[in-house]
């Protein structure tokens, strides 16, 4: 069961970053293609779709590497006992929220299908297609919190809590790639 | 009393927007403000392809939005979109008086009704070198957007080039697109004259922005209260007519006065393109099925 | 049910300040005040509203460029770089007074061109920039301060991804925000070097000789060093001027340079290409669920009325633009101590984005204006990512830091004056390649 799990977050984290690639993919041939006559209908349709699908594919596997941010100015004054409670608690709320969340962003996706709604560009493509991945990305990220809020309750260290780095050029490492100041 | 919102994508000193400013205004008055509609203009709530979809589930109540924006969910909601079917505004009028029927229905399914819909002006040609026939249209950067303006761009042998609105003036002016489709008021608010030479007028289709009001909550007013929406509607709709036909020849005498060359089309670029249009009506015929049959019959009969 | 708006304002602000607060995530914290609002206020549907507004605002074509930037900066952090552009900028700034100090700014400012990030800029120059410098005998206190204020340079010359987070919010062009940012960054570059050099006049016994002289074509020979990333820079620019690509095409074309000065350096593996992929997702994944709770959020209110009634409010006070500018500085000031740029972006840009329209401010101009302040954030204590990087880097602790860098925030805040005086220093340039309708 962990295993498994662990491997859900993973791998939709990599299909972010395939979708990423995509976008990029994308890009450059729009881009390049206009120089040969080459064109991608709806090529700006197709870019916007993997972005939504990467924002939120990539949401768990995010969350679980401690790279979600938060204000952490209370949080990270009290210890110990308190500190369980204050994490149950953030947890709590957000896991309700993203649960929330979940089910009306599928709820979205299955009106979509429902509805025979169409994309709008030169393209016709049916919306729930690219509206999985938004879907999908919901449910795992409400799956790690979950599973988060389970693991803190049995008295565990929360997994997004990441060790202090130990030599600088670590710091420097962790900072450069992950804040977004 | 009775809030309403009222979704809407374009800004809110465009026409459309200033339009549905006063219906509101006019719905207050009316109904000594027993309903209240506030109009979100800019696409500040919904933007354009979210709208029909919020005002079908009750997100909002009232909401304006380019029908053919919808012509791959129906191919009804595109049929003032077909290039060179009504090309002017009396036209246009009777392919609304035509199609209305269909189109209601169409929205009716939806949980919809139709309160009015006003046009844009017609749709033009901007292009940087001289177009005589559609043979000079070979080989053109075309802005491809819609169904409609990327069969052109096929047929015609343009380079289909896909730019967003929002990135358009940009694009002329590095070149990435050299030539594309729109209405006088389009090319000169974003001064189109400083890249592009000259504008086209042939008049190709006259697009319309549908506002219609969730069902449930127009049936949950009162009488007298339906009425006062309905007759304000009524209002909106001819003020909005009005609006734009007056609005195109001084968007046009604008072109004209910053130095772009305004013109009719030729008789050889009108014959070839209404050659073109036959072809894309029958396509839409094809994909419309008997239905469009019958409302190109209703509209060809007046 | 129909509650006044200045009460239902202070709810929702203490709701804010209480969940977010309590460390839940940035996201959801103000996803629920969007929450909280619309069920105090409307009875349409509001997990549909949500559901709606974030795809829409998600599924976008301008906000493509956003992981595209990131991604840049990803790549080119694990190339070698920063050490290139420390030696080939070197021998030209050891004749100024100050000397290698000015390796910071100019460094910074280049870097900046390629990087979206203020850490990330401060981070990769500083990581070879502080162990020279302080080899060398510089003050450290000038090394670190001038470090944290340049390194927030990531953030004012484009790209940047708190100017993209900021035109996607503000629904304006992230090219004429990007173009905005990049006479202000040059004046905030002159700023600095200016107080480097007064600093070093008025205490010539702190500043240590200069490196023994380099022959002219040493010097040359150095400064190919700088070729590649100028070269990325102008390939990026000239992409665009020459009609390649459109303005968020260009981000694709900076992972395609960036990609190539890897690869010629030798430096992409692929573990690195991996690594740049993985770490690029996860920080746009932050990023966008931020944007969606900020989207859903910012349709809450428009339900609420609350903006356009503080527009109002702002339109009757009569407020001159430079008053509005002035109280909003303090605010943002206040804030910027407390939590990061994008937060503070997204947090106000609802409320405070129809008042400042309503005042007559220009919102591209506003959006620089808005940038210079997440730029002090960085170097304000008790929360400021530059400050924190530095701490690391050189193992004082973070007031330390902060006192050093405190010159650099007074000078921001006179680049804020100075671009409230002459609008134009942000303006001119966007107003060139868009003239105003
Ligand atoms: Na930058
Ligand atoms: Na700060």
């Amino acid at each position: 069961m962990r295993i498994a799990l662990d491997r859900l977050y993973l791998w939709s984290g990599y299909a972010a970053g395939f979708f990423m690639v995509a976008i990029f993919a994308i890009m450059m041939v729009m881009s390049l293609g206009r120089e040969f006559d080459i064109n991608i209908p709806a090529g700006d349709d197709f870019a916007s779709w993997c972005m939504a699908a990467m924002a939120f594919l990539g949401l768990a596997h995010t969350f679980k590497k401690g790279e979600m941010i938060r204000v952490g100015l209370v949080v990270e004054k009290v210890t110990g006992k308190k500190r369980w409670a204050v994490e149950v608690l953030a947890l709590g709320i957000s896991t309700v929220f993203t649960l929330y969340f979940a089910w009306f962003a599928c709820r979205m996706t299955y009106d979509s299908f429902r509805f025979h709604d169409m994309s709008t560009g030169v393209i016709s493509v049916p919306l729930w297609i690219p509206q999985l991945g938004y879907a999908a990305g919901l449910v795992i990220l409400s799956i790690a919190l979950l599973d988060e809020i389970v693991h803190v309750l049995r008295g565990n260290k929360p997994s997004y809590e990441k060790e202090p780095p130990t030599t600088p050029d670590e710091f420097v490492e962790r900072v450069a790639s992950g804040g977004a100041g | 009393q009775t809030k309403w919102n009222l979704p809407a994508a374009y800004p809110a000193d465009n026409p459309h927007s200033v339009n549905l400013t006063m219906f509101a205004k006019d719905v207050a008055a009316a109904t000594g403000n027993k309903l209240e509609i506030t109009v979100h203009p800019g696409a500040s709530l919904f933007k354009a392809p979210d709208i029909k979809r919020a005002v079908q589930t009750g997100q909002a109540q009232v909401g304006e939005v380019l029908i053919s924006i919808h012509e791959n969910e129906d191919p009804v909601f595109g049929i003032d979109v077909v290039p060179f079917l009504a090309t002017s505004f009396s036209d246009a009028k009777k392919l609304w008086a035509a199609s209305k029927p269909a189109v209601e229905k169409k929205l009716a399914s939806q949980g919809l009704m139709v309160l009015f819909a006003v046009p844009w002006a017609p749709q033009g040609i901007y292009t940087k070198k001289d177009l005589n026939t559609v043979e000079d249209m070979k080989g053109l950067k075309w802005r491809a957007y819609n169904v409609g303006t990327a069969r052109i761009g096929e047929l015609v042998g343009a380079q289909s080039v896909t730019v967003q609105a929002a990135e358009l003036p940009q694009a002329l002016a590095t070149g990435v697109v050299n030539s594309f489709m729109s209405s006088g008021g389009t090319g000169y608010d974003s001064k189109v004259w400083e890249t592009l030479t000259n504008f086209y007028d042939v008049q190709a289709w006259l697009p319309k922005d549908i506002t219609f009001v969730n069902k449930a909550a127009f049936d949950a007013l009162d009488k007298p209260t339906q009425e006062a929406v309905l007759k304000a509607a009524a209002t909106a709709e001819d003020r909005g007519w009005k609006m734009w036909e007056e609005k195109t020849n001084w968007y046009l005498d604008q072109l004209k006065a910053k130095g772009m060359k305004v013109a009719p089309p030729s008789d050889a670029l009108k014959a070839g393109l209404k050659k073109l249009g036959e072809q894309l009506t029958a396509d839409w015929k094809k994909k419309a099925g008997a239905d469009g049959e019958a409302i190109i019959a209703a509209y060809e009969k007046k | 049910m129909s509650l006044p708006l200045t009460d239902l304002a202070l709810i929702l602000l203490a709701a804010l300040v209480f969940i977010l607060g309590s460390g839940v995530w940035i996201a959801v914290a103000i996803g629920i005040v969007g929450y909280i609002a619309m069920m105090l206020t409307t009875s349409v549907p509001v997990g549909a509203v949500l559901a709606t507004t974030v795809w829409s605002s998600s599924a976008s074509w301008a906000l493509a460029a956003l992981p595209l930037f990131i991604w840049m900066g990803e790549i080119l952090f694990r190339t070698r770089l920063s050490e290139e552009m420390f030696r080939g900028l070197s021998p030209w700034l050891q004749w100024l007074p100050g000397r290698l100090v000015h390796v910071n700014v100019v460094g910074c400012g280049i870097f900046a061109a390629v990087s979206g990030s203020s850490a990330a800029t401060c981070a990769t120059i500083g990581k070879i920039a502080l162990p020279e410098l302080e080899k060398r005998g510089y003050d450290p206190g000038l090394s670190l301060g001038s470090l944290a204020g340049s390194g927030t340079l990531g953030l004012l010359i484009p790209p940047s991804i708190p100017m993209v987070v900021y035109a996607v919010t503000a629904n304006v062009s992230v090219l004429q925000v990007f173009l905005a940012g990049f006479l202000p960054g040059v004046l905030v570059m002159v700023l600095y070097s200016g107080y480097i050099i007064g600093w070093s006049l008025l205490n010539p016994s702190k500043v240590p000789p200069r490196d023994p002289p380099m022959p002219f074509k040493e010097k040359l020979r150095q400064s190919t060093k700088l070729i590649p990333c100028l070269t990325l820079i102008l390939a990026v620019f000239l992409a665009l001027v020459f009609g390649f690509a459109t303005a968020t095409e260009c981000a694709a074309w900076g992972v395609s340079g960036a990609l190539i000065l890897a690869w010629w350096s030798g430096t992409l593996t692929r573990k690195t290409f991996f690594e740049s992929v993985m770490s690029a997702t996860r920080l746009t994944c932050m990023i966008m669920f931020i944007l969606a709770g900020a989207a859903f959020a910012t349709a809450a209110m428009a339900y609420t009325g609350i903006p356009a009634a503080l527009a109002e409010w702002v339109k009757g006070q009569n407020l001159t633009p430079s008053m509005l500018a002035l109280y909003l500085s303090i605010m943002y000031i206040i804030l910027g101590c407390l939590i990061d740029g994008i937060s503070m972006i997204v947090l106000t840009a609802v409320v405070v984005l129809p008042m400042v329209q309503q005042a007559g401010l220009d919102l591209i101009w506003f959006g620089i204006y808005l940038i210079l302040h997440v730029e002090m954030a960085q170097i304000t204590p008790p929360v400021g990512f530059n400050l924190f990087v530095l701490q690391n880097m050189s193992g004082k602790d973070t007031m330390t830091v902060a006192r050093a860098a405190f010159p650099f925030f007074i000078l921001l805040l006179a680049a804020v004056f100075i671009i409230t005086e002459f609008p134009q220093i942000a303006l001119v340039l966007p107003q060139m390649a868009f003239p105003p309708r």
